[in-house]
């Protein structure tokens, strides 16, 4: 059976919206007090699972789940081997550098040679300042990554900014952008090569539906 | 202190060894009767030698110390093959058909969960082999090879050409053809919709990304495409390669349909193959892990060749441990070791002489049977338990317990 890993927390709605749009209806998952982590969808075609957003890479490199979908940001940090098949275009964020208000720093490049950075993103960090060739400490975090500069750990942060209002009711800033980031449809790459369970007829729906859906934004 | 394996280092146990002995004699009883010799190279090899192909970086090859210089355990077979048969081979041997079956070694890579270093290959290479008929044979000979251990039917096999596909992105610029290559061989759509290039440029690569699915169609897909000589030429060829498999099918009365999806946007980002390549895939029920590949790499053996001579060559290499994943769940590999037939019991000292010679006799009676001595036979104080004698025959499924008496007098019991 076609299995989906859908991601927990901000995407998940978004996510179920866009598969029900295409007649696969996993909104089991929104109901209150849901504890079900695997849902059949109503005519038996297609499956969900429903794991951690850094997690939804892994069941998709293994081949446990055909089809996933995550954010651009974790593909970046995980490099994990699977087709990156559709731009989803929601769950908008980028991933930023961001240092205290009232700190001098207004560039990544004025940030202190040995100084430290705090992130969840190590990856992304470390790949970003070994690009400035400034030789940072980055300090893995897993949370709640904004009291670095608040407690005085670090500089600076790498850390997901989507609407901004955490860094400012932190007195942070932002001062420097690694990427933009939105949520992708992502395959594994064998199950796209062979179209397994005819993958490839339900993401050319979804391709649809997403280019509806921006057109429909792009109007109003 | 207890001591431990290294860390993905796996040992296999006489049921281990018996299930992959299977797998093995059976691909091997296939590989004899297509004309292939066994091959056995240096688990060792000059560092220059494993990665002359291009296809092998150095991070990925397991390094020794060796007395004056770094040595690595090989990674795969056709490097060290290539090696030796450039030196050893002469003109007239080719075209050469060899196999070989060993353990090959790989660091597991960076942002891999693996920590295994060791693993089995079995493969053939078909060297001096140009043409379809010998990338016909190669497709025909993996396909047996999986029919003979019993996976028919539960594997697809994604089919490309490395050359061809190549030669559709020499149009790309060439800084640009490198982030397509890229992108392509990690199937990475979004990035061909969102690289800065020309607009014609983007639908030509993700032309190319979509030349995938039902040989036929993508084959008519191709010949849609704007193609130069070469193109055409391997295009061409692709197209008799698959009606030569399709008559050959219908021939022998088989379903004309092998499980072959055309994927012409299969490509690596290092150039090793030229000509087809593929991979076999196992069905979705067995996960879908690759348990083989292979392709065609008519350059790589002018790289060893004292004379830069080319020498066209076609080969696969199968995972074995990959197959016996795919094997367990169809309950065909054997599910217990071979025991003994027969057991040999001595009833005082006295007789272990004859309980010896008796033993010995059976097995030159009967080469093929296994005779087992019943070790805790009395040592004078202890008298011997029947019962705990016929409990061990009965867990190890022995057929025959010869009992030495202690007068000397022997007495067979068929259980």
């Amino acid at each position: 059976m076609l299995t989906i890993a859908l991601a927990k927390g901000s995407l998940l709605k978004e996510s179920i919206k866009l598969f029900q749009s295409i007649g696969l209806d996993f909104s089991g998952f929104l109901e209150p007090g849901c504890r079900q982590l695997q849902i059949v969808e109503p005519t038996g075609r297609a499956k969900a699972l429903l794991v951690r957003n850094g997690d939804v890479p892994v069941y998709v490199e293994y081949g446990q789940a055909q089809l996933g979908v995550v954010g651009y940001d974790v593909i970046r940090e995980k490099k994990p081997n699977v087709a990156q098949v559709l731009d989803l275009k929601f769950g908008g964020c980028r991933l930023s550098v961001a240092v205290k208000a009232t700190s001098p720093y207004r560039s990544s490049l004025e940030l202190p040679m040995q100084g430290r950075v705090a992130s969840s993103f190590v990856h992304c960090a470390r790949d970003y300042f070994d690009g400035l060739d400034l030789p940072v400490e980055i300090v893995p975090l897993h949370g709640s990554v904004e009291l670095g500069p608040l407690t005085g750990m670090s500089e600076a942060i790498v850390d997901l900014v989507a609407t901004g209002n955490t860094l400012r009711e932190n007195g942070l800033i932002e001062i420097d952008i690694l990427f933009h980031s939105t949520a992708r449809l992502i395959a594994y790459p064998l199950s796209y090569r062979l179209n397994t369970y005819k993958l490839h007829s339900d993401i050319d729906r979804l391709r649809k539906a997403v280019d509806a859906q921006t057109i429909a934004v792009g109007d109003g | 202190m207890v001591y431990q394996p290294p860390s993905g280092a796996r040992d296999l146990l006489p049921l281990d060894v018996a299930q992959k002995s299977w797998i093995e004699d059976r691909l091997q009883q296939v590989l004899h009767r297509w004309g292939y010799q066994r091959i056995i190279t240096s688990t060792l090899e000059r560092m220059d030698t494993l990665m002359a192909g291009g296809a092998i970086a150095s991070q990925q090859i397991l390094q020794i110390q060796s007395s004056d210089e770094v040595l690595g355990l090989r990674p795969e077979f056709t490097a060290s093959i290539a090696r030796t048969a450039v030196m050893r081979l002469s003109d007239k041997s080719y075209p050469s058909r060899l196999y070989y079956n060993a353990n090959v070694f790989r660091r597991p890579q960076e942002g891999s969960h693996s920590t295994q270093q060791e693993s089995y290959q079995a493969g053939v290479e078909l060297l001096g082999g140009g043409g379809i008929l010998a990338d016909a044979e190669i497709l025909l000979l993996v396909m047996d090879c999986l029919n003979g251990i019993g996976l028919a039917d539960r594997w697809q096999m994604v089919l490309g050409d490395a050359g061809l596909t190549r030669s559709l992105l020499w149009e790309f610029p060439k800084p640009l053809r490198g982030k397509v290559r890229h992108a392509l061989a990690h199937l990475d759509r979004v990035a061909l919709e969102t690289m800065p290039m020309e607009e014609e440029l983007r639908s030509r690569a993700l032309q190319i990304l979509d030349l995938r699915g039902e040989p036929e169609s993508v084959i008519k897909k191709l010949s849609q495409m704007p193609l130069d000589d070469y193109q055409q030429r391997a295009a061409v060829n692709l197209q008799r390669l698959l009606s030569l498999l399709q008559a050959t099918a219908q021939k022998r009365g088989l379903p004309d349909r092998f499980p072959i999806v055309l994927d012409l946007s299969l490509i690596r980002t290092f150039d090793y193959y030229t000509g087809i390549v593929f991979e076999v895939i196992s069905d979705p029920a067995s996960g879908q892990q690759i348990l083989g590949q292979g392709g065609r790499y008519d350059e790589l053996l002018s790289t060893y060749h004292p004379q830069a001579e080319a020498i066209p060559s076609i080969g696969f290499s199968l995972e074995i441990e990959r197959l016996h994943q795919a094997l367990l769940p169809t309950g065909q590999l054997p599910k217990r070791t071979t025991t003994s037939e027969k057991l040999v019991v001595a009833e005082s000292v006295e007789v272990y002489p004859i309980a010896l010679a008796q033993s010995q006799l059976l097995r030159e009676l009967n080469p093929s049977a296994q005779v087992e001595i019943y070790l805790r036979s009395p040592d004078g104080t202890v008298t011997i338990d029947r019962e705990t004698i016929y409990d061990h025959a009965r867990q190890q499924s022995i057929l025959e317990i010869v009992w030495i008496r202690a007068n000397g007098s022997i007495d067979v019991e068929i259980l």
